[in-house]
């Protein structure tokens, strides 16, 4: 048990150092601004005394590095300090914002995964077979498709031509929770398009690959029932592919949401960070990269370890 | 009853009871299963839904007609090598290089092919369709046809060319750290490690909320976060080639390394390659309308289909699809790329998956 330990450990390790690594290239890149950020907010307008003003007001007359150390000294507790724009608390306005798309999130994934996998494992089952090629064709058109496309598509269709869910998800303080379904379905039924295919194929995939090793061809030819070989030889083995998909696309999901929140007006952090991308408010665009960054890492992290800890060989080291 | 319906089902019956009888039981499966769910999809949905049915196998037997020529033509025109591979390509892979084509040809031709000019305003904001524009006006009365042949050469422009420049930047580095190895392969797979572990589209709008939407920021911000991608797989593919005896030959040779990337690896490793970069040009394509979709790819007033959707989504709140002809675009160059790089990375793996 030690060994295993020890490699989730070292793992989870390298996933802090990469972090690590990335929050540096979040903070110094705003750094390479052409003059810096007090001159970029002001425009070229600006008196000398405002923007000397607002760079003490931002504390920008220290060097980077100590500004650095305080940037991610305060974004581990969760404080990213003041938008430019606004002059409120970065966190006030993300944290709210953060919950909600985590809650699409989830509601896409629970929708998604168990509907993939089993749709995945299906068609493995059924391949080359008239069903497979169309499922094929269907998943990748839509993973070919911009996610605004498939989003329109269901505006179109659910709430313009047949009205049956709305087409603007807003989303007020204490709304009752299958309200919450309801304004919330288009955007997820979006997001669970997207993440279905590729999970679909990324399944297909993985126990094609299963399918295909000796130990199985061992099982069918001593005369194993074929549900048997697939419960008792192929399924411990699936876990592993499985998890790594799961977890893969969750990643996807987190990145996946940011035009589908454009879509449909959803208070999400993505909306949050396409705003402050184009009113260049850089204390939030950071902050929302490094929370992107991190959930996304995180789950490749989950991804990794799940991936060790169901691989029986890892677990029972010579 | 209507005759439509009398036809639609006289023409199923008809086909089945053909296909049974030559023997075909895939065909046979299909158009039989197909007569059984319309009686269930008549019931519920009436001839409306019928129809939908019909309309769609006509565009999917007319784009399996069309590719089926095109694959013909292809056959004919090509050098007998070449010819006797694209008579083994599925029709999908036609399919995909037909629409490649015609894209080809609205980009390259768009002034001759488009009526008036991107951004000539020539009637009042969302006019509908008439004899002088196909398709209607856009938010600010110009042509929306002519835009979207327009868009054609923009967007797929400034993908391609973003896709070379990740292209040439990550296999460069690629071949290099395989022919070189050591520290530098070393360093190089971290730092591709690290760029891969930020979501593509949060670093690009990152990057793009400093140094602002430009046309050449949007293809370096692509680059380096593409490059990483192509850089594993050149490593991984050239790193195969590398341990192979003629290399050994020509470094005893005394050969330098610019001569074993050029014509030793280079040659050997092309057809993974070029897979890898259809895939890349999807990845990018998406990624750019996604960006363009958002306000901050190619700026007004130039004609790009991203942000065409955008600019025109208040019509869908009325019902009209117009707006999704560009997004519709967008997909069909990305299905039939995946297409054509499909039936590649099929012949060069040689795997017959089964």
């Amino acid at each position: 048990m030690g060994d295993i330990l020890n490699l989730v450990l070292k793992r989870l390790g390298f996933g802090l150092i990469t972090l690590l690594v990335i929050s540096v290239i979040i903070f110094f890149m705003v750094e390479l601004l052409p003059g810096d950020i007090a001159q970029a907010v002001l425009g070229q307008g600006a008196t000398e005394e405002n923007v000397a003003a607002l760079r003490e007001q931002m504390g920008l007359n220290k060097p980077a590095f100590v500004r650095y150390f305080e940037w991610l000294g305060g974004a581990v507790v969760g404080d990213f300090g003041t938008s430019i724009v606004s002059g409120e608390r970065v966190s006030t306005i993300i944290t709210e914002r953060f919950i909600n798309t985590l809650f699409l999130a989830a509601y896409a994934a629970v929708i998604a995964v168990p509907f993939a996998i089993t749709l995945g494992v299906i068609v493995a089952l059924l391949r080359n077979t008239l069903f497979d090629r169309v499922a094929n064709v269907l998943t990748l058109t839509s993973i070919s498709s911009p996610e605004f496309f498939l989003g329109y598509i269901l505006i179109l269709y659910f709430a313009v031509k047949w009205q049956m869910f709305p087409a603007i998800s807003s989303l007020s303080a204490g709304m009752s929770f299958p309200d919450l379904l309801e304004r919330t379905f288009l955007p997820a039924l979006t997001l669970v398009l997207v993440v279905t295919a590729h999970m679909m194929r990324m399944t297909r995939a993985a126990i094609i690959n299963l399918l295909a090793s000796p130990y199985i061809e061992m099982a069918r030819l001593k005369g194993a029932p074929p549900w048997k070989v697939i419960v008792k030889h192929a399924l411990p083995n699936a876990w592993a592919p499985i998890i790594n998909v799961i977890a893969l696309n969750l990643a996807y999901l987190i990145t996946g949401v940011v035009l589908v929140e454009v879509v449909f007006v959803y208070p999400g952090i993505g909306q949050a960070l396409v705003d402050a991308v184009s009113k260049r408010d850089f204390p939030i665009v950071q902050a929302c990269c490094l929370i992107f960054a991190a959930t996304f890492i995180l789950l490749n992290l989950a991804a990794d370890v799940g991936a060790i800890l169901t691989n029986p060989r890892l677990r029972h080291p010579k | 009853m209507s005759v439509f319906v009398i036809l639609y089902f006289a023409a199923l019956i008809i086909a089945s009871c053909l296909a049974a009888f030559y023997q075909k039981r895939g065909p046979f499966m299909t158009l039989f299963s197909l007569t059984l769910i319309s009686f269930v999809l008549g019931i519920v949905g009436g001839a409306g839904a019928l129809r939908t049915v019909a309309t769609f196998a006509g565009v999917l037997a007319f784009a399996a007609g069309v590719s089926y020529a095109f694959r013909e033509f292809l056959v004919i025109i090509a050098p007998t090598k070449l010819s006797k591979e694209i008579k083994t390509a599925p029709l999908t892979a036609s399919f995909g290089m037909f629409v490649i084509f015609t894209y080809a040809i609205a980009a390259i031709f768009a002034p001759w092919i488009a009526p008036h000019g991107e951004s000539e305003v020539i009637s009042s904001a969302f006019a509908p369709p008439d004899e002088n524009m196909l398709l209607g006006a856009d938010q600010l009365g110009r042509d929306m046809f002519s835009r979207i042949i327009y868009g054609a050469r923009n967007s797929v422009g400034l993908a391609l060319s973003a896709t070379i420049a990740a292209f040439v930047i990550g296999a460069f580095a690629g071949l290099l750290a395989a022919t070189k190895g050591g520290w530098f392969d070393q360093f190089m797979g971290r730092f591709a490690d690290v760029i891969m572990s930020i979501p593509s589209l949060i670093f690009a709008l990152l990057m793009l909320s400093i140094f602002g939407p430009q046309i050449y920021v949007i293809i370096i911000a692509v680059a380096i976060i593409y490059a990483p991608r192509v850089f594993r797989l050149t490593r991984a593919v050239a790193g195969n080639v590398v341990v192979m005896d003629y290399i050994e030959a020509a470094k005893l040779r005394g050969e330098g390394t610019g001569y074993l990337i050029r014509r030793e690896i280079l040659p050997n490793s092309t057809a993974p390659l070029i897979a890898e970069f259809g895939l890349e040009f999807c990845f990018v394509f998406l990624l750019v309308a996604g960006l363009s979709f958002l306000g901050l790819g190619i700026q007004p007033p130039t004609a790009d289909w991203g942000s065409m959707v955008r600019e025109n989504a208040t019509l869908i709140s009325f019902g009209d699809y117009t707006p999704l002809i560009p997004a519709a675009a967008i997909a069909l160059l990305t299905v039939a790329v995946n297409f054509v790089v499909d039936w590649m990375l099929f012949r060069s793996s040689g795997l017959k998956e089964q």
